[in-house]
């Protein structure tokens, strides 16, 4: 059932976390884009533990725009996480992923008509990488290469989390049961027709904030390792060949035994042996701890974030009455 | 007593006004008159907000409230034959995500309120999303026709001897000796009348009524709410479903227009305020008749279909609007109490605010315990 254009309803998902200094901005050029595209919308903003004024300044805009819901995580998840929470609860027909720093939510109703001719999910691919440190576009290039070639999974080079799903392409989302949650290998994974857009993003924030080294290593190693068993085979087929290797030293070492009346010397070869075995033991340890960290972080049970509380959107209703008015705060209860 | 006409003068014609004028008459034989503003009995609360006769289920976090809910729901029911509607079987969902509560403890939960609870049959378990629902059980809860009610209670009334004056809103209150004058406008112009008591049964408009009477406001809340209208596809015709514990809905047969009610926690409630001491109360009806009603049907559906899909084929056919008045302490535990405030600015005054219909029973004993008739 595709419902028609004006009986859409459309649902966009934000994370936020210590956007303060944008949050404002960014609510307004949304809920503009919205008002004037369609008539049944909402705006779900996810405040994952932000500690700077971000949720005061969200909670007045509540009291400004209606249709806008501010869902607040209990501590800081981390923003896939965040957005995880988002699209749980978000009810529209189609919904967009939008990050307030750097994506255009103007975008978002020709995206939608995208996503309703034809494809679940159209994914945002940056133009460029413009303003980025140089160690990031090359890094980055560098992920993308050994994802799509020696990994084999594809992860389109530049995607961002900015995309819009159809209803259907994101129940098949929220039904994938992973607890380290990528939105752009997720909606790769159930497929819907992935269709992408370019685009610039904008810059909201002067400077803009980058993710330190460490943060883009991590990010790089968790996508990998959610999403690829081929490091581990790698493992598997060096333990091999190792233990393969060690086996014929043996048979070595046996005939020299028997067929040498005095064994002497041989330093190399021990100092050698023992410094292939250490280097290879370490790798092997390394890649399997990953798997096995892994493999811990699936296995534990529980809720996959918590909910502090949920605020809604409430317009004052009328002039005379504003001083006696009070916001609709907090979900009350059934 | 020479001073007052009669012995009580109950104002508000809805159904604790009623059912109090009754008592009073009837039980206690006293000489009771019915003052209701509009031209019907049970028109506003009464008829739109109680569709459901309470069995304790709806309060999984306040067990004094679920006890008292379930202990009164058999006595309601034998009191009130013709009203209730149970030719569908009512199920509560318990959400996976986001619910206050989980499947395990609203289960232990009945089981201590004693209310009856099955798991649903797999054929209905099976129209639940469940990727979002826990569990469905199958409870014994019913919904309430407000239509045979309201002639119910006017022939209670009639039987009972009250008098009731319909059309007949009451202006202000004034304390005289040995009593309560009342006066109200009526066809022929401001009138008063004089009681040994009076009760205020005005729910929403209670603090206009007593601003007029220049006594201090009571802090409540009030709800400016929706409740969409479907019509529902088998086999949800013959069903009422609730999903708990949250911001969740509840969609349930509503008898007098022969169709479902759809409510939702996060979007029936379209704006709400609180009565504070240093301003005038605004008039809660006048608000809602200028209220610019703009349906929020569609994020109710929409949030609905996504526990159960089967619920895409309704047809929408309309919203009821009104106005829920609650106390602000509620909101904190789950609790649903009743406000009854004796004496409250003038003495032989009472004020009541009830939430529930059943809680009717725990209105009359506290009515039964008046101190000062008992000295008398």
């Amino acid at each position: 059932m595709k419902p028609a254009a004006a009986d859409l309803f459309v649902s966009v998902v934000a994370p936020l976390h210590d956007d303060g200094d944008i949050v404002d901005a960014f609510v307004d050029e949304t809920m503009r884009m919205l008002s004037e595209g369609y008539t049944n919308y909402e705006l779900v903003l996810v405040d994952d533990g932000s500690r700077d004024d971000t949720v005061e300044r969200a909670s007045a805009q509540l009291r400004r725009y209606s249709c806008i819901r501010l869902i607040r995580l209990s501590r800081r998840f981390g923003q896939e996480t965040a957005i995880s929470a988002g699209l749980d609860s978000v009810i529209g027909d189609y919904v967009a992923v939008v990050l307030p720093d750097s994506d255009p939510p103007g975008l978002v109703p020709a995206l939608v008509e995208r996503s309703r001719s034809g494809t679940g999910i159209v994914f945002g691919i940056r133009r460029n990488r413009r303003g980025e440190p140089l160690w990031l576009r090359f890094g980055a290039g560098l992920f993308y290469g050994i994802c799509n070639r020696l990994l084999g999974f594809q992860l389109p080079r530049n995607s961002t989390h900015f995309r819009v799903l159809s209803r259907q392409a994101l129940n098949a989302v929220v039904q994938v049961k992973d607890r380290t949650r990528y939105l752009r290998t997720l909606s790769a994974y159930v497929g819907y027709g992935n269709q992408g857009f370019e685009y610039d993003p904008v810059t909201r924030r002067q400077p803009p904030r980058h993710k330190s080294v460490v943060e883009s290593i991590t990010l790089a190693i968790n996508i990998v390792v959610a999403n690829s068993t081929r490091p581990l085979r790698l493992v598997t087929w060096l333990a091999m060949l190792i233990s393969g290797l060690y086996l014929l030293y043996m048979g070595y070492i046996v005939l020299i035994y028997l067929l040498k009346p005095r064994v002497a010397e041989g330093w190399v070869t021990l100092s050698l042996q023992s410094a292939v075995a250490f280097f290879f033991l370490f790798l092997i340890l390394t890649v399997l701890s990953e798997y096995l960290g892994r493999l811990l972080g699936e296995v534990k049970e529980g809720p996959l974030y918590y909910v502090l509380e949920e605020r809604n959107s409430s317009v004052l209703i009328a002039d005379e009455e504003r001083r006696n008015v009070v916001g609709h705060s907090v979900e009350s209860d059934r | 007593m020479q001073a007052t006409d009669l012995d009580s003068i109950v104002i508000g014609g809805g159904f604790y006004g009623c059912s109090l004028a009754s008592y009073l008459a009837r039980t206690e034989g006293e000489q009771v008159a019915v003052l209701e503003a509009s031209d019907e009995l049970l028109q506003r609360a009464s008829y739109v907000n109680q569709a459901r006769v309470h069995h304790g289920y709806h309060y999984p976090r306040s067990l004094l409230t679920g006890l008292r809910s379930s202990l009164n729901f058999s006595r309601f029911i034998a009191d009130h034959p013709g009203c209730i509607v149970d030719s569908f079987d009512h199920y509560y969902a318990i959400a996976r995500r986001g619910s206050k509560v989980t499947a395990a403890q609203f289960a232990r939960f009945c089981e201590r309120i004693g209310a009856p609870l099955e798991a649903a049959p797999p054929e209905v378990a099976r129209l639940f999303d469940p990727q979002r629902i826990e569990r469905v059980f199958r409870v014994t809860e019913y919904a309430l026709d407000a239509r045979p009610l309201r002639e119910q209670q006017r022939g209670a009334l009639s039987r009972a001897g009250v008098s009731l004056s319909l059309g007949s809103p009451v202006r202000r209150l004034r304390a005289v000796a040995g009593g309560v004058e009342v006066s109200l406008s009526s066809v022929d112009g401001e009138r008063t009348i004089r009681a040994a008591r009076v009760f205020s049964c005005v729910y929403s408009r209670t603090n206009r009524l007593l601003a007029e009477s220049g006594i201090a406001p009571i802090p409540l809340k009030h709800e400016v709410t929706e409740i969409a209208l479907l019509e529902v596809p088998p086999p949800f015709d013959r069903m009422g479903v609730t999903v708990m514990c949250g911001p969740f809905f509840s969609c349930m047969p509503f008898p007098p227009l022969g169709a479902h009610s759809l409510t939702h926690v996060r979007y029936t409630p379209h704006a709400e305020w609180l009565d504070r001491a240093d301003a005038p109360p605004p008039d809660p009806y006048a608000l809602l008749d200028r209220f610019e009603r703009r349906s929020r049907y569609a994020p109710m559906l929409r949030d609905a279909i996504r526990y159960l899909p089967g619920l895409a084929e309704c047809r929408y056919a309309g919203s009821l609007w009104e106005i829920k008045t609650v106390l602000p302490r509620s909101e904190v535990d789950d609790s649903r109490p009743i406000l009854f405030r004796r004496d409250y600015g003038m003495p032989r005054l009472s004020c009541l605010i009830g939430a529930k219909l059943d809680c009717i029973y725990d209105v009359i004993d506290e009515v039964r315990a008046d101190p000062a008739r008992q000295t008398a």
